[in-house]
């Protein structure tokens, strides 16, 4: 019941370890955005809104990339909303290129980096054969991983790179301080021959990563068990193993396991509810039926093959022109 | 006071940007020389006004040092339910339509102390006592037919509400309601409020314990405490609680080693020393039991 931890902390620490700020802020920026409809419903109920949806994840949809990786709570959301919102291209068992997963992604944050996207394909295809197709769970799981742990793989890269560089690896046993980061990365064609680096080795230079990193890092139990089952390792395959680990998977919380990523039964009804809430479909439908149906901008199109076109218009039925969040606050 | 960092260049810099005024005003030179900035400035000014006039500053100044008081497990939810909470309080809903009954009325005022009494735990003291005051304002607000001041029956209404929601079984709680309720009539005043609330919830905190030792004693054979096991265990605590009269430091101290696991364990082990097949003693039972030595420690009202 009570955490004494929480309690002990200096009001700031306390403040920023649970993001308060970054929430009460953009709060208000949404509100200044939004000026208009405050006074239809009270800036109470506006706030209120607004937490509940960041309490739900649902805050992330459509939002500039620089919130939605803003903080942990932030990444998993949007790792959840890109799940449920494309699930389907996994249960037909579409394969896509990079390209347009990164297509899926813009349609649920409009300013989503490229770099990120590629990256996470590099995980799955190893760094190779860039075009190749992949599955969405695939997918999901590497873009997971190099999405939520950004900073951390940055990092440790760095250090791969570092261990590579470092010629004999029995001369980088010395901790050689954080300097070595900074160096001109070397061309990975370098290690070739070599591939990869010593597994031990590796997760030495690793631990001293978790003192000091502020960002969300993998469990250090579970990145050891990952790497005491091989002798060596290249990057490549050190993220394709932590992608593919379910106990990271876990602890990350964002995803089910990859079992039962396809079959959900309350989540179609879940996916419902957030196509709800979604600002503007429910208007811009009830306004134009036909045209809007047709027309490519708004978002969720793409997710709309699992939901029949009867379906739609239910919704629209249902709702009077007004938004759906405004129902649902009230049961 | 609302000038925004001349290092802005882009639009969306300044967008981003402008956030900040209203929750920590950032101090600035300002260059009115480059017409994109100082534009920037009067939109985050104009924003700024706005949000003043709306009373949005005052609004988050006052949630976040809730915030702050009560240091919530999970505080965007306890936002989310702040701010739900005041809603449901200003005048735009409640004064729409038909006037509430008074009953209605009684209802919310009641629901109302109680949000704001369940928003600190009671170990934190000031928070509590702060939130105290406000429910008991908050009760005793005169009404159209009802004069300012908190009488009895609303004070052990909302006693029983508590003692409801706390999972507690009634006959457990029922004595101390008997201890500390007022008649219905009479005033009540902040202290005899305060105590009583706060004992509430000690007691409720007390029974949650009292009831995962006897999980903890629990016998698989018999799924319920042996007796004699569950009997030794409360004259362990009622020993340690026994001429705990004076509130002396040292008292406390005496009462934590008679608690301790030596003391404790050797009272059990006696007790379980002739092993005869036991006689079960129930969770209510246990309950009741270890309640009443804590309801014995209360001062009556009056």
């Amino acid at each position: 019941m009570l955490s004494p931890e929480r309690l002990a902390l200096p009001d700031y620490e306390y403040l920023a370890q649970r993001h308060v700020l970054t929430y009460m802020e953009d709060a208000v920026c949404q509100l200044l955005e939004n000026k208009e409809d405050i006074n239809q419903y009270g800036i109470a109920r506006f706030f209120t809104e607004y937490f509940n949806s960041v309490c739900q994840g649902t805050h992330v949809l459509f939002r500039e990339f620089s919130f939605i990786q803003a903080t942990p709570h932030n990444r998993a959301s949007f790792l959840r909303a890109f799940w449920r919102c494309f699930r389907t291209v996994g249960k037909n068992g579409d394969l896509l290129t990079m390209k347009e997963y990164h297509c899926l992604l813009q349609l649920l944050c409009p300013d989503f980096p490229l770099e990120l996207t590629q990256k996470a394909a590099r995980i799955v295809l190893m760094d190779d054969a860039m075009d190749c197709l992949m599955s969405f769970s695939d997918f999901l799981f590497a873009f997971q991983i190099q999405f939520y742990y950004s900073e951390f793989l940055e990092s440790v890269a760095a250090i791969y790179q570092d261990l590579l560089s470092g010629k004999n690896p029995n001369t980088v046993i010395v901790p050689t301080s954080s300097s070595g980061q900074h160096r001109q990365r070397p061309a990975l064609g370098e290690a070739s021959l070599l591939e990869g680096v010593e597994a031990s080795l590796f997760y030495q230079r690793l631990e001293n990563l978790w003192d000091r990193h502020k960002y969300s890092c993998p469990p250090p139990a579970l990145v050891k068990e990952v790497l005491s089952n091989v002798q060596r390792l290249t990057f490549y395959g050190f993220l394709v193993a932590l992608s593919r680990h379910h106990g990271i998977n876990q602890a990350l919380g964002a995803l089910p396991d990859k079992g039962d990523l396809m079959h959900d039964p309350a989540m179609d009804e879940e996916l419902e509810r957030l196509l709800a809430q979604v600002p503007g479909l429910v208007n811009s439908v009830t306004a134009n039926p036909e045209a809007s149906y047709l027309s490519s901008r708004t978002p969720p199109r793409v997710a709309s093959p699992w939901r029949p076109l009867h379906h739609t218009r239910k919704v629209d039925a249902e709702s009077d022109g007004s938004t759906e969040e405004t129902d649902e606050s009230e049961t | 006071m609302a000038a925004v960092p001349v290092s802005l260049p882009s639009a969306k810099m300044a967008a981003v940007e402008k956030r900040r005024p209203a929750v920590a005003p950032v101090a600035g030179i300002t260059d009115s020389g480059r017409p994109a900035v100082s534009q920037a400035a009067a939109v985050a000014e104009s924003e700024e006004d706005f949000l003043r006039q709306v009373g949005v500053t005052e609004m988050l100044r006052t949630a976040l040092l809730k915030v702050l008081e009560a240091r919530p497990e999970e505080p965007i939810a306890f936002l989310a339910h702040y701010f739900e909470n005041m809603g449901l309080r200003s005048p735009a809903n409640g004064g729409a339509g038909e006037p509430p009954g008074q009953l209605l009325l009684q209802q919310q005022r009641l629901g109302r102390a109680l949000w704001h009494l369940r928003l600190a735990h009671h170990s934190q003291r000031t928070a509590f006592n702060n939130n105290v005051s406000v429910a008991y304002e908050c009760l005793s607000a005169g009404g159209r037919k009802k004069r300012p001041g908190l009488d009895g029956r609303t004070y052990s209404e909302l006693l029983k509400r508590i003692c409801r929601d706390g999972d507690a079984p009634e006959e457990v709680v029922a004595p101390l309601l008997r201890k500390i309720q007022c008649r219905d009539h009479e005033a009540v005043p902040l202290g005899v409020f305060r105590s009583g609330m706060r004992t509430c919830f000690v007691l409720l905190e007390f029974v949650a314990r009292a009831s995962a030792l006897y999980r903890l004693l629990e016998d698989p054979e018999l799924a319920a405490v042996d007796r004699r096991l569950g009997q030794a265990v409360l004259d362990t605590l009622e020993g340690a609680l026994q001429d705990g009269d004076e509130a002396a430091p040292a008292r406390y101290l005496e009462a934590g080693s008679r608690l301790g696991p030596d003391n404790l364990a050797l009272a059990m082990d006696r007790a379980v020393v002739a092993r005869r097949p036991g006689v079960p003693m129930l969770l209510e039972e246990f309950l009741e039991k270890a309640a009443a030595l804590f309801i014995a420690k209360v001062k009556p009202v009056g």
